[in-house]
């Protein structure tokens, strides 16, 4: 007769990781025999009438069966699959329908892993065979499911972390201006599902940002090189363009590749997190794709012409940055400037009915004096 | 097999005395000295689609080594790459730990390792990737961590919860779901990408005290960026 342990049981005085033991079934119910050293020999006897019977364990393929004994509760894990049939054999009448459920609930966990393993497979396939189109359907299609507070979250932590390293403008001209631009901008915005947040933050760097979630950076060698309020608030509109077409998340979606996309349609969005982590994403170096600018310069003309802010500001500095030798152009090297962008937008202004201009409250040379250029250079 | 942690705390290293013919199983790269007497070979554990699948899906290294006291009995020094904690488990045969992929440093070769695809969502949202390790047989089982190792106790239904770059091992007994975290929860917590999970006992849960990403992006912050 062997006598290794075959089974786990767990009980109030039993070790949390489980008492090994040995269990055998007989007519009217099963003998527990504990096999560890410190309770070697002792044994348990326990009627079917007292056993309760479940599935648990981290796959959903362990029999569990629970009773209360002089000890308080106890909990038997069985994965053993002779054991298993054993216990159908011997088990009565009574227990047999909560047996069978609780195969049922096992077997059905694992089809649905499976099932979920086969469509992502599946998934995998049929895009790799070249329906590339599909691809970028199935990215809107992951875009769309991801919810906007979530979306909020992940720009968040990402905004957060780059802030806590940087020097941050707290007050000031610079400040007020820029809250000034986002307001006039955030109010022609309808059904606006973003709390845009703006931070002005000291450095050279000619830039700004936004990720996710309507969270956007400025930095001041951007508004010391702007000759004009209206360039800034230009940059600003495209940004908020960026959120709003949710460009970031596309771009993340579309880095993760198809699998992400497929568990996002049809599983569970939050995912990308852990995702992102995996494959190293960083939310800060997304480049945006050549569509992706258009579209935001167009929706963002769009918007500056309905906040009434001259959007030739945004043109004039949009051909300024194209022009080579203007210093540390960061902000290209996140949105690539593609030849005739400018000229695009001119056409598309061209083709509006002539704006008047609502003038901001700020007068743009102080709030350049705050920053130290020293007015005026250029006209 | 015998093993001892050596100057436990944040460096420790495990020396395994090993008899004549007797071998171990161990992460590649965990061996820092040996006997004279100890051979090194590198086997494909669960033969090579199994090991492929590690390598591809795990970001495993492709093999464990296998250490063989084949010239007479000797000893061997292994240690693992990151600074944190190493803990002993006995495996009685009947007990089985799942085991995130950094987790395993070494084993007896009576205990089997198997690489298992866990639930998609598990595994798109776990830290720990789609694949884990699930370790069982008898014999003895090294993990290391990150940062401490901390045991937790789980009785029959009895739930913690843990952020998920934390996880290193639990038993098989014990279940987990991953959850988006509170937002209560969500500060407290220091991976702050907001995903916990909750386990439900029975069984035993090890976490590190150290959080891997966490302190990758800690460094990188010192890290000056190239133009
Ligand atoms: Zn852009």
């Amino acid at each position: 007769m062997s006598s290794s342990p075959n089974a786990l049981c767990f009980g109030y005085e039993l070790p949390a990781s489980g008492a090994p033991c040995l269990v055998r079934f007989g007519g009217q119910g099963l003998t527990v025999t504990f096999a560890s050293e410190s309770m070697a020999g002792r044994s348990e006897e326990v009627p079917f009438t007292a056993l309760s019977v479940s599935v648990g364990g981290l796959d959903h393929d362990q029999l569990v069966l629970k009773w209360i004994g002089d000890r308080g509760e106890r909990a038997l894990y069985l994965k053993d699959a002779d054991l298993i049939r054993s216990f159908r054999r011997s088990a009565p009448e009574q227990l047999h329908v909560p047996f069978e459920r609780a195969a049922e609930l096992a077997r059905l966990v694992r089809r649905r892993r499976r099932m979920v393993w086969g469509v992502v497979a599946g998934v995998v396939l049929a895009l790799s065979a070249g329906l590339w189109r599909g691809g970028d359907l199935l990215v809107a299609l992951a875009v769309e499911r991801i919810p906007p507070e979530w979306e909020q979250k992940l720009g968040e932590s990402a905004y957060k972390d780059f802030l806590a390293r940087q020097d941050i403008v707290r007050e000031g001209p610079a400040v007020s201006a820029v809250q000034e631009m986002t307001r006039r901008l955030v109010e022609q915005i309808p059904n606006n599902p973003y709390k845009f947040e703006v931070t002005v933050v000291k450095s050279d760097v000619v830039n700004a940002f936004a990720l996710p979630g309507g969270y956007i950076v400025v930095f001041t060698g951007l508004m010391k090189k702007a000759t004009g309020a209206e360039e800034v608030a230009g940059v600003l509109s495209h940004e908020l363009n960026h959120v709003l077409q949710r460009h970031g998340l596309e771009r993340i979606v579309k880095r993760l590749g198809l699998v992400a996309a497929a568990s996002i349609v049809f599983g569970d969005q939050q995912g990308l997190a852990g995702l992102m982590k995996q494959f190293g994403v960083e939310l800060m170096t997304l480049k945006f794709g050549r569509e992706q600018e258009t579209e935001a310069d167009l929706t963002g003309l769009q918007l500056l012409y309905q906040a009434r802010i001259d959007p030739s500001g945004m043109i004039g500095f949009f051909e300024r940055l194209s022009e080579k030798d203007e210093g540390r152009m960061e902000w290209l090297s996140t949105h690539p400037m593609s030849q005739g962008r400018a000229e695009r937008l001119k056409a598309e202004l061209a083709a509006m009915p002539k704006l008047s201009p609502v003038p901001f409250t700020f007068e743009w040379a102080a709030v350049r004096a705050s920053l130290g250029v020293s007015p005026p250079a250029e006209p | 097999m015998r093993s001892e942690i050596l100057y436990p705390g944040a460096f420790p290293m495990v020396r395994v005395e090993l008899a004549a013919g007797e071998q171990i199983k161990a992460e590649s790269g965990a061996m820092v000295g040996a006997s004279p007497t100890i051979d090194v070979e590198s086997k494909m554990e669960g033969g090579f689609l199994g090991a492929l699948s590690r390598k591809l899906l795990t970001g495993e290294k492709f093999f464990f080594q296998t250490l063989r006291a084949g010239r007479g009995p000797g000893e061997v020094l292994l240690a693992p790459t990151v600074p944190g904690e190493i803990v002993i488990l006995e495996l009685d045969g009947v007990n089985e730990y799942m085991v995130q992929k950094d987790g395993f440093l070494a084993g007896a070769d009576t205990i089997s390792i198997e690489s298992k695809m866990q639930s998609f969502t598990r595994g798109l949202m776990g830290g720990e990737g789609f694949f884990i390790l699930k370790i069982g047989g008898k014999g003895t089982l090294i993990l290391n961590s990150f940062g401490a190792i901390h045991r937790i106790d789980l009785k029959p239904d009895q739930e913690y919860i843990v952020d998920n770059s934390h996880m290193v091992a639990w038993s098989a007994t014990t279940s987990y779901n991953i959850e988006r975290a509170s937002s209560g929860w969500m500060a407290s917590f220091t991976s702050g990408e907001g995903f916990v999970c909750r386990f439900r006992g029975p069984g035993v849960v090890y976490i590190q005290s150290r959080n891997p990403g966490g302190f990758g992006a800690w460094i990188r912050q010192f890290i000056p960026v190239s133009e």
